[in-house]
């Protein structure tokens, strides 16, 4: 049984009566989340810089921002990836095939922009292929970035026939050695990428499309959004990252090595859920995926400065990543009850 | 029942979510045998009010006793091991399983250190679901089973210690059939009489009168009144949930029919749907009834492009169309208000605007660029329009049920859709946004829009329809006006036994 009324229900409260309390605590409450990161990279730099004087001298810092630059660009394809509820384990692989076939073009007496051409449509490529895979052949992206990353890597081996391909022109190198007044070029690319990737997912309707997608894949695709196109560029951006960074890796050894890139995924997964991105999708930030980069960087960087072992190191970043990610989901339930 | 001490005294709950105050000093009270309803508008307290009780969430002041022992519930183990047994509208099964290996899941009998004695396991699933009169074969998987008899497996699992004391059941017949409800109604009773007190969530008044001994009606996280169900009326009650007079029926204003928009010529779909022929006119609210599984939500899905037809045509305004996914069909015109909402209509994470602009991502932005609160500026006077108790900032995780139904039918409202699909619009929402929705109707057939609605509610479809279509086993069973149309003639056509 069911009454009905006519007339405007006098206890209805109007649209912004109750909302303004909500929304403002809701507001304050999420930079906080964001803040946890940025507090424990900075408490990170005090402990070094009492640990060690040589942490915090400008040398050093930017040091640390050229050997992140790498590992950050790569992290910002992956967070596009997990955003979407995805994961692209072939990052490393498209970084070595990427950085071959630039290599190869080079010595091949390829002009410049020619060259960086044809690494990044490599790259690019090698995305769109499995965000196709993905979307239109149905298949888990862990099933076909697996199969990638291995494929890529066998490419990149046959290829180059297990050698690395060294000595380019000074006029390439630039891009990892010049500076713009004291800042590494690489930093600038980095700066470049996280500015313009930052821009398209807060400000474009592929930017919007990422989070819904990673949110709800169904409810997406019912309010009539290409999700198979969109899920396809996503991947594409992933490649397109993974290549950017070949260029710069590329241009800092002065060597296009078909064994590089290695365990570049785990890292850049790493600097994207230390930065407060869900793997289940739809929650998380740019700034965050930086924050993160950063403070896996500074770690090696204390590490190292520190004389710890390598062999320390990589338990000490284990420990970081796992405790990083507890945080953030220990924060987020407090906040949802 | 009044001489010994109640089940179960809550006292003085409260509950703040950020920015929200969700209870404020509730006050409930359950004795042995009760059949409580517990009722009240969306966003009215009472599922907090549970998830406090089982556990599922801490309160923030108040005292639980049971059985006139204070009570801490930190953990849904404390609750359960007090013999608190709560029922959710979303089941908790794994369907791989058998009927008793779910009731006794993690609780199975062994021989051996760890080796599953079936027989007993089998023995003592008999035996219980004997105890409850059900008649269900314990070796069947549950994959197989219809919703009812999964709801029997869930309340068999609930009731397997025989130390459960009180069980809460959230909105359990959402989803049944007439003949299925009445089953778990029969299984209500015997459980009261062997001194269960029941917590009963509805928001279908019919069966609070049915079932009912006790009611408890709550609104904006407080507790209003508590009594016997022999001194309430219906127009009484839904006044105590609701606040304000309701007093006329479905508020059905028919508009002018218009020209035809959509035309479905003998569409089938393999497994779901055969021979479909219909048109809707602008102007027409088309009601389509039909029991659980009888097709109409793959008639939809196929309408709204979600889903490929095998045979047949579609023509809109005349001419034909072929969908290949939801966005041609919106292209079209046409907009889908699916069944689920939770699981196909919201992306619970991202903002009211942000949801209700999502559809139309390409017409906002310029180079695929999206000016600064476009999204706002497009979300803002439709949530005016539908009164969503929100602002377009909050991110929808965080609204009412109804207050989200809203937002999906928001989508539509931002674009040119002029055939609407609404797949259970009013499932699961308290009476307020009900009215709500149905004076939306009004205003879309007003401006010409065509309406497709699929309901299981009959008195919402003989209410507010101008025609209904009665389905059956994925054929459409008979065609009625609605002024001719009885609830039993449309439920007998439903059941197949009418042509």
């Amino acid at each position: 049984m069911i009454i009905a009324s006519s007339a405007a229900p006098p206890g209805a409260r109007s649209v912004d009566a109750m909302a303004p309390p909500t929304s403002r605590a809701h507001r304050l409450l999420l930079p906080a989340r964001q803040f946890g990161t940025v507090i424990g990279l900075v408490a990170l730099c005090a402990v070094l810089w009492i640990l060690t004087p040589h942490f915090l001298t400008v040398s050093n810092l930017l040091n640390v921002a050229e050997q992140t630059s790498i590992n950050a660009i790569v992290a910002v394809g992956m967070t596009f990836v997990i955003l979407s509820a995805g994961i692209d384990l072939s990052v490393g692989s498209i970084v070595a095939i990427a950085g071959v076939v630039l290599g190869t073009a080079l010595q091949a007496g390829q002009p410049l922009v020619v060259a960086l051409a044809l690494g990044v449509a490599t790259g690019f490529a090698c995305g769109l292929a499995n965000g196709a895979l993905i979307s239109w052949g149905g298949l888990p992206p862990f099933i076909v970035t697996l199969g990638t990353m291995s494929i890529a890597r066998g490419a990149a081996l046959l290829f180059t026939e297990g050698r690395p391909i060294s000595g380019f022109d000074a006029g390439f190198r630039v891009l990892a050695t010049g500076r713009a007044g004291f800042v590494p070029a690489p930093v600038i690319v980095m700066g470049i990428v996280y500015a313009a990737a930052h821009f398209v997912l807060t400000r474009t309707t592929f930017g919007r499309y990422v989070y819904a997608i990673g949110g709800n894949e169904e409810a997406t695709r019912l309010s009539g959004v290409p999700v198979r196109f969109h899920k396809t560029m996503i991947y594409g951006v992933s490649g397109l990252m993974s290549a950017t960074a070949a260029v710069i890796l590329t241009a800092r050894l002065n060597s296009a090595q078909p064994i590089a890139g290695m365990m570049y995924e785990l890292d850049a997964i790493a600097a994207t859920v230390i930065g407060g991105t869900s793997l289940m999708g739809g929650d998380g930030t740019l700034g965050g995926t930086l924050v993160g980069a950063l403070i896996m960087g500074v770690l090696r960087n204390g590490l190292n400065l520190l004389g710890v072992s390598s062999f320390l190191q990589q338990i000490v970043i284990g420990g970081v990543i796992v405790v990083a990610v507890l945080l953030d989901t220990v924060l987020k339930r407090r906040n949802r009850t | 029942m009044s001489g010994r001490a109640p089940v179960l005294e809550m006292r003085g709950i409260s509950k703040t979510f950020p920015g929200v105050v969700a209870l404020d000093g509730v006050d409930f009270t359950l004795h042995a045998g009760d059949v409580h309803m517990l009722l009240g508008e969306n966003g009215a307290g009472k599922s907090t009010l549970m998830k406090i009780l089982s556990g599922a969430c801490g309160k923030d002041a108040g005292e639980i006793r049971v059985n006139g022992r204070p009570a801490a519930i930190d953990s849904p183990g404390d609750a359960l091991a007090l013999g608190i047994r709560v029922i959710y509208q979303e089941l908790n099964l794994v369907p791989q399983l058998s009927v008793a290996e779910n009731i006794f899941l993690g609780a199975a009998p062994t021989r051996w250190g760890g080796v599953v004695d079936w027989r007993t396991l089998y023995g003592n699933t008999s035996r219980l679901l004997g105890d409850l009169g059900m008649t269900l074969d314990p070796g069947a998987s549950v994959s197989r089973l219809g919703l009812a008899q999964r709801q029997m497996v869930e309340i068999a699992k609930a009731l397997n210690n025989s130390d459960a004391s009180i069980l809460v059941m959230d909105e359990p017949t959402s989803s049944l059939t007439s003949r299925e409800v009445a089953q778990l109604f029969s299984l209500i009773e015997r459980l009261s009489s062997r001194g269960v007190a029941i917590v009963y969530i509805t928001h279908r008044l019919d069966e609070v009168f049915r079932i009912g001994r006790r009611i408890t009606v709550m609104r904006d996280g407080r507790h209003i009144t508590t009594r016997p169900i022999a001194d309430v009326t219906v127009s009484e009650l839904v006044r105590l949930m609701a606040n304000r007079d309701l007093t006329e029926h479905f508020p059905k204003v028919r508009a002018e029919r218009g020209p035809e928009l959509l035309r479905v010529e003998r569409v089938s779909r393999r497994g779901a749907l055969t021979d479909i022929t219909f048109s809707l006119h602008a102007g027409e609210v088309l009601g389509i009834a039909g029991l659980l599984g009888a097709g109409r939500t793959e008639l939809a899905r196929v309408i709204a492009g979600a889903d490929r037809l095998h045979e047949g045509r579609l023509l809109v305004d005349g001419r034909e169309v072929r969908f290949r996914g939801p966005a041609d069909a919106i292209a079209r015109g046409i907009g889908l208000l699916p069944e689920d909402r939770k699981a196909q209509g919201l992306v619970a994470g991202l903002t009211v605007a942000r949801n209700i602009a999502l559809p139309h991502g390409r017409r906002l932005s310029r180079l695929g660029v999206l000016p600064r609160h476009c999204e706002v500026r497009v979300a803002k006077p439709i949530g005016e329009e539908l009164r969503v108790k929100a602002t377009p900032t909050q991110a929808v995780r965080l609204l009412s049920g109804g207050n989200q139904q809203k937002v999906v039918l928001g989508k539509w409202l931002a674009g040119d859709v002029r055939i609407f699909i609404f797949d259970e619009p009013t499932r699961g929402i308290d009476v307020g946004a009900k009215v709500e929705i149905y004076h939306l109707i009004n205003r879309l057939t007003a401006r010409g829009a065509g309406i497709i609605m699929i309901s299981s509610e009959l008195p919402e479809l003989l209410g507010m329809s101008d025609r209904i279509l009665v389905m059956h086993r994925g054929r459409i069973q008979t065609e009625i006006e609605a002024a001719d149309a009885t609830e039993e003639g449309v439920l007998a056509a439903a059941l197949g036994l009418a042509s």
